[in-house]
């Protein structure tokens, strides 16, 4: 320890390159921190759970052009024909399609309009009783709809009264977990409930309202419609294939199109995100590599300079671990410097983030780990110059002398 | 001088590779860096309409009663009612102005030559084309009585044109939409933008519409909308005649005003179509509340510009700043081992604001290599950035402006990294270098 007060005063004589370092290093923890915390959230959005086995799940679109086509049957037609395909587990139309990024929302109550009472808002799905086994999603408590209760129609005449919740919906709104049987109001209109559902996200991964979805057992056969089909693992590529042909077949007056796969339309809505993680992440490793390359420049630098000086020190009688150690100290002495301005920075940064933008508060833990990293990266490339100058041999410097 | 200096920085570069190397390597990563992001940034933000920008005005009114909330930050809807939208049309005003919807169809020629596909539609007033600097290629816009008559025509755009009759005047031509035949009246240009700031609704870097129809043919032929539609109140919504006369929202509404004064003059008449609307038993609320925004407050209003491409240019300003610090500390070590050399310089005459010059020309040179080099790998970014997000296809590309930024950036960076090296190496005094030598 007694050597530390030499070293400081050695890097007191050349402080701007120690200096430069030590700002690299505070800007590099700065940035690293916040930008590890910021990949950290968006790989927990990207990632989460969503209900689905998005493998074996796709969806297209139906534009039917045709002048007499009946919309009612088609439907009934299209829906049979697409759970006949072998290796269709099940497959249903659907009035919008989870994760996609666009659906429809409504506020559902306790009370009716004009009674203050609770609401929540959340997704609304409409399809016949195959919605749930086309997604895969279970029925946690109650049941799925007989096929007598759904509505196939092409008008909003009349609207069933039923319908099934997702238990993330009815935990909000029913916090005694008695929603079953209940009713809740989409303005004056009861809806009762009749079955409680596992998880299933709903059309924004992003809103806060994910989590929270209403499926009614109501089919609107139209011009414009969307398909979801569910198959058996492995043999989603080959049904997908045949969809076309065999909606066409079906009836020629139509366009087919985005045919893809659940992740594929998840993909879709969440590639900024995804971008954002993947700039982060490529920043995070290139600047890890410069700051390095930064400490192992300088390192190398000093130990030219100071060639003489550290064959001096040999001649005297100073072993090679002695100079190694030095340059070691040396470059963690700076490197503490620069961590702790760092975490300073770090916070300061992630305040202001915090401040602009909807980021959470930067955990501590990821400036702390940040700093570990930082310094073990700073010592790594320390030791390889610092060894080729502990290589340096004593007639190099009584020989200039 | 300078060109004895630019000859001998290239002298200098080539002496010591490694370290030249390495410095416009690291110019050209943190240049690399930042343009990628700057470049996103700066498309999203960009000027769609620079002739115009500042003459078009977007409408947004208050209608909401009293007690209710939308999710825009000053609470008020981002799209008008029919109504509204009907009657802002037809108010006896000089300004030109517009209502629009976008819709869809499958297009299609009755036969089989061209296989069905399916086409988003703006529905909307014969002043659009006009309004938004939309360029014909053949024909024209539909008039005043043909808008008025219900008269089925459309102007599709080249890329239709294109796909349906081989880029062809197709003037007078009929296609299908759906089962609906329309007649072709005129073709335009492509209309593409970085930004779809006339419907920032359903997404802001979607590709506009291929085709546009008179609004009228929306209510007689029950069109619906393909983007959003928001209702606050409680009421039928079942039949498109109940959408009609409903306070839902799903209509963009723009007006072109010409100075401030039309402004003022837009917004008081706004006012008192408000006050005169609350005597027909809407707008039951105390405060009245118009947003007449140009295209700029729009697009700053609606936040175009994601957080996440905020932070991304913050962060990687950042990142740039330490590729200055690293390059700092190796100009450092070089220059200083040039002392000698310098001291000689010195004594022979040179003055130190010529010393100091030449090291200047020294690091913007390289910075114009680490500039040149950093948009090689700033097209490297942005071909990730494409890949990785389909719809950013408009935005991330390098303009003509940015791409003379990146240069320029870097040599900016480069001359601060340059600046205490060649300061300090400038000082040398000639007498410490003579001696030795």
């Amino acid at each position: 320890m007694s050597e530390l007060k030499p070293i400081f005063n050695a890097l007191c004589r050349s402080k701007v390159g120690a200096i430069l370092l030590l700002l690299q290093i505070a800007i590099t923890t700065a940035i690293v921190s916040n930008s590890t915390f910021i990949i950290k959230e968006k790989i927990a959005y990207l990632d989460q759970p969503t209900g689905y086995s998005e493998q074996d799940i796709f969806s297209f679109e139906v534009m039917s052009f045709g002048k007499d086509t009946n919309f009612k049957q088609q439907a009934e037609l299209d829906e049979q024909a697409l759970r006949q395909i072998p290796g269709v587990v099940d497959a249903v139309m659907i009035d919008s399609v989870p994760l996609s990024g666009s659906g429809s929302a409504s506020t559902f109550r306790l009370r009716p309009t004009g009674e203050k009472s609770k609401g929540e808002q959340a997704n609304v799905f409409q399809g016949d009783e195959h919605v749930l086994n086309t997604l895969g999603v279970k029925v946690l408590e109650g049941r799925n709809f007989y096929e007598s209760e759904v509505m196939v129609t092409d008008n909003y005449d009349q609207y069933p009264n039923i319908a099934l919740i997702t238990k993330a919906l009815a935990d909000s709104l029913f916090p005694d977990g008695d929603a079953l049987g209940k009713s809740i109001y989409r303005g004056d209109f009861p809806v009762k409930i009749i079955g409680i559902t596992d998880m299933m996200k709903g059309p924004w991964l992003s809103s806060e309202r994910k989590d929270r979805s209403v499926i009614t057992p109501f089919v609107l056969a139209r011009k414009l419609t969307q398909f979801m089909v569910r198959t058996e693992p492995g043999r989603r590529a080959e049904v997908m294939q045949q969809i076309e042909s065999l909606m066409l077949q079906l009836d020629s007056k139509r366009v087919v199109e985005n045919i893809m796969g659940l992740e594929q339309v998840k993909g879709g809505f969440v590639a900024p995100d995804k971008l954002t993680m993947r700039m982060l992440l490529v920043m995070v490793v290139v600047l890890t590599l410069i700051t390095a390359l930064g400490i192992f420049g300088l390192t190398m630098f000093n130990i030219n300079k100071r060639t003489k000086q550290v064959g001096t020190r040999r001649a005297l009688g100073a072993r090679k671990s002695h100079i190694i150690n030095y340059f070691l100290v040396e470059s963690v002495m700076i490197c503490i410097g620069g961590l702790v301005l760092g975490a300073v920075l770090a916070i300061l940064l992630g305040q202001q983030l915090m401040q602009h933008y909807s980021i959470a508060k930067l955990p501590l833990l990821y400036v702390g780990f940040t700093a570990v990293g930082v310094l073990l990266i700073s010592v790594c490339s320390v030791i390889g110059p610092a060894q080729r100058a502990a290589n340096i041999s004593p007639s190099v410097a009584t020989r200039t002398i | 001088m300078l060109f004895h200096y630019l000859d001998l920085s290239w002298r200098s570069f080539k002496r010591t590779p490694m370290v030249s190397v390495l410095m416009v390597l690291a110019i050209a990563i943190g240049i690399g860096v930042t343009m990628t992001s700057l470049s996103v940034y700066y498309m999203m933000s960009k000027d769609p309409i620079p002739s115009k920008s500042k003459q078009l005005h977007h409408v947004q009114l208050q209608t909401m009663n009293d007690g209710n909330t939308y999710w825009s930050k000053d609470d008020v809807p981002f799209q008008v009612t029919y109504q509204d939208a009907m009657n802002l049309l037809h108010a006896p005003l000089p300004y030109e102005r517009t209502a629009m919807y976008k819709s869809g169809f499958s297009v299609h020629l009755g036969n089989d030559q061209i296989k069905p596909f399916k086409e988003p539609t703006r529905l909307t007033t014969k002043d659009i084309f006009q309004m938004f600097d939309l360029q014909f290629l053949y024909g024209g816009a539909w008039t005043q009585q043909q808008q008025d008559d219900i008269a089925p025509v459309v102007v599709i755009s080249k890329r239709i044109n294109d796909k349906l009759f081989n880029g062809e005047n197709s003037v007078g031509q009929s296609l299908y939409l759906d089962d609906m035949r329309v007649q072709v009246i005129g073709i335009i240009e492509d209309w593409d933008m970085s930004v779809k700031f006339y419907d920032l609704n359903n997404g802001s870097f979607q590709p506009s519409e291929g085709i546009f129809m008179p609004i009228t043919m929306g209510p007689a032929n029950e069109i619906i909308t393909w983007g959003n539609t928001n209702g606050w109140k409680n009421e039928s919504d079942r039949t498109f005649s109940d959408l009609l006369v409903s306070e839902s929202l799903w209509l963009q509404f723009w007006v072109e005003l010409e100075n401030a004064q039309e402004k003022a003059d837009f917004e008081q008449f706004l006012m008192n179509y408000m006050i005169q609307q609350q005597s027909l038993g809407r707008f039951n609320r105390e405060k009245l509340t118009a947003n007449v925004f140009n295209v700029m407050e729009l697009m700053e209003y609606r936040g175009v510009v994601k957080e996440d491409n905020k932070i991304m240019v913050t962060l990687s300003f950042m990142f740039l700043a330490v590729c200055v610090a690293n390059i700092l500390s190796l100009l450092l070590a070089k220059f200083l081992r040039r002392a000698p050399e310098v001291g000689v310089r010195r004594a022979l005459g040179a003055s130190k604001w010529q010393v100091f010059y030449q090291h200047l020309v020294e690091v913007s040179l390289l910075g114009l290599f680490g500039g040149l080099l950093g948009i090689v790998i700033a097209q490297l970014g942005l071909w990730g950035v494409r890949a990785s997000n389909g719809s950013y296809n408009t935005i991330a590309n390098m303009d003509l402006n940015m791409l003379l930024a990146a240069p320029t950036i870097a040599i900016v960076a480069c001359i601060i990294a340059g600046l205490y090296p060649a300061w300090l190496v400038c000082r040398t005094t000639p007498a410490v270098y003579l001696k030795t030598q």
